[in-house]
C-alpha cells in the first residue's frame, strides 16, 4: 500500500488524469445503467396493465361475450382474460368516485358497458387481437395500449443501442487514455524495470505495481462516482416519488433474479456499486496490462 | 559451469563484438577478463546474463534454459552501478531479494549481512546521492552478492576509483573466492597481476590468451 501511494505521489498529474477519466466513464455508465433500469422497470409495469380492453354494447347478452372470450382463448395467443360485467364496472366506478356523490347519483349499472380485459402472450399479437374484436358485431369500442407500449419498447431499444455505442466509446477512450498515462509512468521507471529484469524479476512482478495502481484507481473512481449518483438519486427521490405515485414497485427482470428499482432499494444500489467497481477495475486493469505488454514486450 | 562454444556476436549495424570465442569456466572459479576497450569483455558478461543472444555458437550457463532462473543465479555489478536514486541503500540491495519473493524478515537479515560485508552497515538509510563513488560501488556489490547467487559478474568494478578504494573493493571479492564463480572485467593491471588468478585476454573480439594463473600487460 505504501509503495502504491508513493507511486501516485510521485506522478500526481498522471494519476489524477487516470482518476478523472475513470470517474467520468464510471459516472456516465452508472447514470445510463440506472436510467435504463428505471425504463425497464416502467416497461415491466406497463406490461402488467391490461393490454387490450374491449367494451361491448350495453345490451349484449353475456353468452355472446363469453363466446367471443372463448374464441380468443382458443386462438392460443392469450395469456389471460378477465370479464368485467356491468355490475363489476359499476362497483369499480363507485370505488373510483366514492368522494363525489353527485357523480354516483347520475350513473347506474345498466349504462356501463360490460368489457373484457385481455393480456396477450406477446405484444406482437395485440394488433391481430384488436382487429378480430373490432369485427365482432356486439363490440362498441376496442382500446389497446399498443402505441404506448410500442413507444416504450422503441425508446428502450434506442436507449439500449445508444448506451452500447456510448459504452464502447467510453471504454475505448478510457483504455487509450489510461494506457497512455501508464506508459508515461513506465517511461519514468524505465531504468528500474530494466534493472528488475536483469535481477531476475518475472513479468508478473514487473506488472504488479501498475496493475495494483490501476485496480486502486478503478475502485476509488467507482466509489466516488457511486456516492455522487446515490446522492443525486436520494435528492431526486421526492420528485420521482410524486411522479410515480400510484404505481407499484418498478421491477427489473434479470432472468436469474428480479430487482426492485423503485422505491430505492439497497440490493439494487449494492449490485450497481458492485458492477461499477468491477467495470472500473476491469478497465484500469486492462489498460495497465496493455501498457505493460506494449512497453515491456513481454 | 559456464561454457562458450564458438560464440560470435554481431550487431545489426555489422560490427562484430565477439568472434568465435570458446572457453569453459568451472564452478567457483575466479576469472579476470582483460583487454582494451572494445575488446569484447562486456559482451561476454552480457551474453552470460543473456542480455544479448549470440549470433552464432552456444552459451551454456549451469544448463539453465529459463531466463528468470538464469538471472536469479547471477549477481551483477554493473559498470554504471544501476543504483536507483529514489531508493535508499537498504532498499536498493533488498530489491535483489524482493524479486525472488523472499519474506521481509529474511530480506532484512540478508541485506544487513551484505552491508556488513561491504562495510556499509552505518549507511543503510542513506540515499545514493549522498554516497561517494566508492560507496556506490560497494552498494552495487552488496546487491550482487546478497542472496547467495552462484555466479558473480563485475564489469569494471574499480573503474574511476582511486587505488585505495579499488583495493578495498577487490578485498570484498576475495572474501567470496571459492564460494561462487566470479568473473571480473577490468583494465586494472595492478590488481590482476597481484591476484594471480585465471586471466582471459581479449583483443578485437577474440580470446587471445587463457592464462591459468597469472597477470598481463596492456
Amino acid at each position: 500500500m505504501n509503495e502504491l501511494l508513493t507511486s501516485i505521489r510521485r506522478t500526481p498529474y498522471q494519476s489524477f488524469t487516470a482518476f478523472l477519466v475513470l470517474f467520468f466513464t464510471l459516472f456516465l455508465s452508472l447514470a445510463l445503467f440506472t436510467s435504463l433500469s428505471f425504463l425497464y422497470g416502467i416497461l415491466g409495469y406497463v406490461e402488467t396493465r391490461p393490454q387490450v380492453t374491449v367494451y361491448f354494447q350495453t345490451k349484449t347478452p353475456e353468452s355472446e361475450i363469453f363466446r367471443t372470450r372463448d374464441q380468443l382463448v382458443a386462438s392460443g395467443k392469450i395469456l389471460s382474460i378477465k370479464y368485467i360485467s356491468q355490475a363489476d364496472a359499476f362497483n369499480i366506478y363507485k370505488n373510483l368516485n366514492k368522494d363525489n356523490p353527485l357523480l354516483l347519483e347520475m350513473v347506474s349499472a345498466d349504462i356501463l358497458p360490460p368489457s373484457l380485459e385481455i393480456y396477450a402472450k406477446k405484444p406482437i399479437y395485440l394488433p391481430e387481437i384488436a382487429e378480430f374484436l373490432k369485427k365482432q358485431p356486439a363490440v362498441d369500442e376496442v382500446q389497446f395500449q399498443k402505441d404506448i407500449f410500442d413507444r416504450l419498447i422503441t425508446l428502450t431499444s434506442i436507449l439500449r443501442k445508444v448506451t452500447i455505442v456510448f459504452f464502447a466509446y467510453l471504454i475505448t477512450m478510457s483504455i487509450i487514455v489510461l494506457t497512455t498515462t501508464t506508459l508515461f509512468k513506465i517511461a519514468l521507471k524505465k531504468e528500474e524495470i530494466e534493472l528488475l529484469r536483469l535481477l531476475g524479476a518475472t513479468n508478473f512482478y514487473i506488472r504488479k505495481p501498475f496493475l495494483l495502481e490501476g485496480l486502486f484507481m478503478g475502485f476509488t473512481a467507482s466509489v466516488v462516482s457511486f456516492l455522487i449518483l446515490a446522492g443525486i438519486l436520494f435528492y431526486l427521490s421526492p420528485f420521482l416519488g410524486a411522479y410515480l405515485r400510484g404505481t407499484p414497485p418498478l421491477i427489473l427482470d434479470l432472468n436469474w433474479t428480479q430487482l426492485t428499482v423503485w422505491p430505492i432499494n439497497p440490493t439494487f444500489l449494492a449490485i450497481t456499486f458492485g458492477l461499477s467497481s468491477l467495470f472500473g477495475m476491469g478497465i484500469a486493469a486492462a489498460a495497465s496490462f496493455l501498457a505493460t505488454n506494449k512497453y515491456l514486450k513481454v | 559451469m559456464i561454457i562458450f562454444n564458438n560464440v560470435t556476436k554481431r550487431f545489426p549495424l555489422g560490427n562484430t563484438a565477439l568472434n568465435e570465442v570458446s572457453f569453459e569456466i568451472a564452478d567457483n572459479d575466479f576469472v579476470f577478463l582483460v583487454g582494451p576497450s572494445g575488446a569484447g569483455k562486456t559482451t561476454i558478461l552480457k551474453l552470460i546474463m543473456r542480455e544479448y543472444t549470440p549470433t552464432a555458437g552456444k552459451v551454456t550457463v549451469n544448463d539453465l534454459k529459463d531466463l528468470v532462473a538464469l538471472r536469479r543465479s547471477i549477481g551483477v555489478v554493473f559498470q554504471d552501478f544501476k543504483i536507483l536514486p529514489d531508493k535508499n541503500v537498504f532498499e536498493n540491495i533488498a530489491l535483489s531479494l524482493k524479486v525472488i519473493g523472499m519474506r521481509p524478515a529474511e530480506i532484512k537479515t540478508k541485506v544487513r549481512e551484505a552491508l556488513e560485508m561491504v562495510n556499509l552497515s552505518h549507511k543503510e538509510k542513506v540515499f545514493p546521492l549522498q554516497l561517494s563513488a566508492g560507496e556506490l560501488q560497494r552498494v552495487a556489490i552488496a546487491r550482487a552478492i546478497v542472496g547467495d547467487r552462484q555466479i558473480l559478474l563485475a564489469d569494471e568494478p574499480t573503474g574511476n576509483l582511486d587505488p585505495k578504494t579499488s583495493w578495498s573493493i577487490i578485498k570484498i571479492f576475495r572474501k567470496l573466492e571459492g564460494k561462487r564463480t566470479i568473473i571480473i572485467a577490468t583494465h586494472n593491471t595492478d590488481i590482476v597481476n597481484s591476484m594471480q588468478k585465471r586471466v582471459f585476454v581479449m583483443k578485437d573480439g577474440k580470446l587471445t590468451k587463457d592464462i591459468k594463473k597469472g597477470g598481463y600487460e596492456l
